[in-house]
């Protein structure tokens, strides 16, 4: 196989991984306390969220594997954990591995979850607001394709997208609950009136 | 007092004058008494008395114990007979917990008909503690739903994702109570002395169904064999008994075998446990397939109406069997019948979903040999080949 496969797959998968991570990214904003979304019911919501960071993240792989035997990028398994290390543009390379190391983070503990309980797991699910811009970064300054217009249009859809998500996220609206649906408790279980103290 | 009450142990069921007074004990050693003792909930669930009251205790939050003598169950008598036989246990572990946990909220939560003799009870203690009618209804007695019930908004299951333990309530049922207050008097060697090493103690069981007196309260130790509990309840009818449902309407059933050890190590391999002690005997010319159908119908209609499983799961799984019960046979019948057993299981606020399931697979497999016959068409128990 050439190298010009495997870089034009490493590019590919690269961007498609970030649109995918956007999505998510935009999903997770979105959500909350299963909430309703984008016009998705609240399962839904939490659905398409895991299975796109579900496959984002084999996207995510493969442009990690092209690109550790590309040898333009002569990226070594040191480079995908340690980051600004790598030979090649290492700010900008290193940004990847740093949003890599992160998303890592985030996909073993939501795999630990239910072992881990939901306070720890929520906190290291927040490192999503920091891997995705640094990610976003490592796109538009490590790829060949910088400066390409198309690039910078699919970058910006991105960041407009999700800084779409987080403006309606805290917008006023967004604080309410929807109104919980209307649920028919057996009268026979109602409040009942007889309730006395015995005195002293 | 109808109920007809006999034991194998006499403890509770012998009433409570011969009793002394309670001893002074402070709370660290009323707690330390019922982990020694090794008491269990005798309401159904079966948790460790001393973890709860170790949790409550520990929450640094003002305590709130209540008292559960709800028996929604139709074939639970139990509490009733305990109520008629032995209030003053009931009301002296009441206080007995509210000490241990360090609560000033106390309350009794059982049927409207028992408030008023608990009501000049309690008068005449002198104590304070607030009485609660609770709604003659399956799952009035819940854990979840006495709480809601005592604090004014209804006996509905609700979600636990915090704890009741947690938010510094106690509910025990009132046999557990009863126990504790013997205990406290004399200590946990001689509670140990009935029971097994790892169950010990005694129960109260309702004994019923295809015996000579259905509706029998017996008292027994963990372990008891299976036929001195129906030996107890005048044995079984001229009829004979081809099964046993142990546990109640969300336990399961087990063969009629006299010399099986009533016990949860012993009823583990046929899924079942001894709950609160509600025991049927299944006549031998009535269809296991049938009763189990009419009790899951039954259990359908007594859901609270909040969550999905039981809304929509338990009357479809409750008409599925229905079919295989009347041998309306199509494609899949048995399959379908575990598949929505398992679909419902977990995902209600209360477990009343999953025990309604476990009674229903618990059916399936004890008359294994009645379903392949149903699906032929043919009923084993009406054909008298048992």
């Amino acid at each position: 196989m050439s190298d010009d496969v495997l870089w034009y797959f490493a590019r590919g998968s690269g961007v498609v991984s970030l649109v995918l991570l956007t999505v998510v990214v935009a999903l997770g904003v979105g959500s909350r306390s299963g909430r309703a979304a984008f016009g998705l019911p609240r399962f839904a919501v939490s659905l398409l969220h895991r299975n796109a960071a579900l496959l984002s993240v084999l996207f995510l792989a493969g442009h990690v594997i092209a690109l550790l035997f590309d040898s333009y990028a002569n990226l070594d398994l040191l480079d995908v954990v340690v980051p600004f290390v790598g030979s090649y543009s290492p700010f900008w390379q290193g940004l990847g591995t740093v949003a890599l190391d992160l998303l890592a983070a985030i996909v073993i503990t939501s795999l630990l979850r239910h072992r881990l309980g939901a306070r720890t797991w929520r906190i290291v699910h927040w490192l999503a607001y920091l891997s995705w811009p640094i990610a976003l970064m490592h796109g538009l300054g490590a790829g060949s394709d910088n400066g390409t217009w198309w690039l910078w249009a699919i970058s910006i859809g991105c960041a407009v997208l999700v800084g779409a998500a987080v403006v309606w996220r805290t917008s006023a609206s967004f604080g309410r609950f929807p109104d919980r649906s209307e649920r028919r408790i057996s009268p026979r279980l109602r409040p009942l009136t007889v309730s006395t103290k015995g005195n002293r | 007092m109808s109920t007809m009450t006999a034991g194998v142990e006499q403890r509770l069921l012998i009433g409570d004058a011969a009793h002394g007074p309670l001893p002074a004990l402070t709370g660290a050693e009323i707690i330390s008494m019922a982990r020694d003792a090794g008491i269990t909930g005798r309401g159904g669930a079966g948790f460790p008395m001393w973890r709860k009251l170790t949790a409550v205790a520990g929450t640094g939050r003002p305590a709130v114990v209540i008292a559960n003598a709800a028996e929604g169950e139709p074939a639970a008598g139990k509490d009733k007979a305990l109520l008629a036989a032995a209030p003053n246990l009931i009301l002296d572990g009441l206080q007995l917990v509210a000490r241990a946990t360090g609560a000033t909220s106390v309350h009794f939560y059982g049927p409207a008909a028992a408030l008023g003799p608990i009501r000049a009870l309690v008068r005449q203690r002198g104590e304070a503690v607030e009485l609660h009618a609770a709604p003659d209804a399956f799952v009035s007695g819940e854990e979840s739903a006495v709480v809601g019930a005592v604090s004014g908004r209804g006996a509905v299951p609700t979600d636990k994702r915090i704890r009741i333990t947690e938010s510094g309530v106690l509910v025990q049922n009132v046999e557990t109570l009863a126990h504790l207050a013997l205990i406290a008097r004399y200590g946990p060697n001689w509670f140990r002395s009935a029971g097994t090493a790892d169950e010990p103690g005694t129960f109260l069981a309702t004994v019923s169904g295809a015996v000579n007196r259905p509706g029998t309260v017996v008292e027994a130790g963990y372990g008891v064999p299976l036929g001195d509990l129906i030996a107890a309840a005048g044995g079984v009818t001229a009829a004979g008994i081809q099964a046993v449902l142990i546990g109640g309407y969300h336990g399961g059933w087990v063969p009629a075998d006299a010399s099986l050890p009533v016990s949860r190590a012993a009823l583990t391999p046929y899924r079942a446990a001894p709950g609160a002690g509600v025991i049927i005997a299944l006549p031998a010319t009535s269809c296991g397939l049938t009763e189990t159908a009419r009790i899951a119908n039954y259990l359908a209609a007594e859901v609270a109406g909040q969550c999905g499983p039981c809304v929509n799961g338990l009357p479809r799984m409750a008409e599925t069997l229905a079919d295989l019960a009347r041998r309306r046979n199509r494609q899949g019948l048995p399959a379908e019948v575990e598949r929505l057993a398992r679909l419902v299981s977990g995902r209600g606020a209360c477990r009343h979903p999953d025990g309604t399931a476990r009674l229903v697979l618990s059916a399936m497999r004890a008359f294994e040999a009645d379903v392949t016959a149903h699906l032929a068409g043919r009923c084993l128990a009406l054909e008298g080949s048992w």
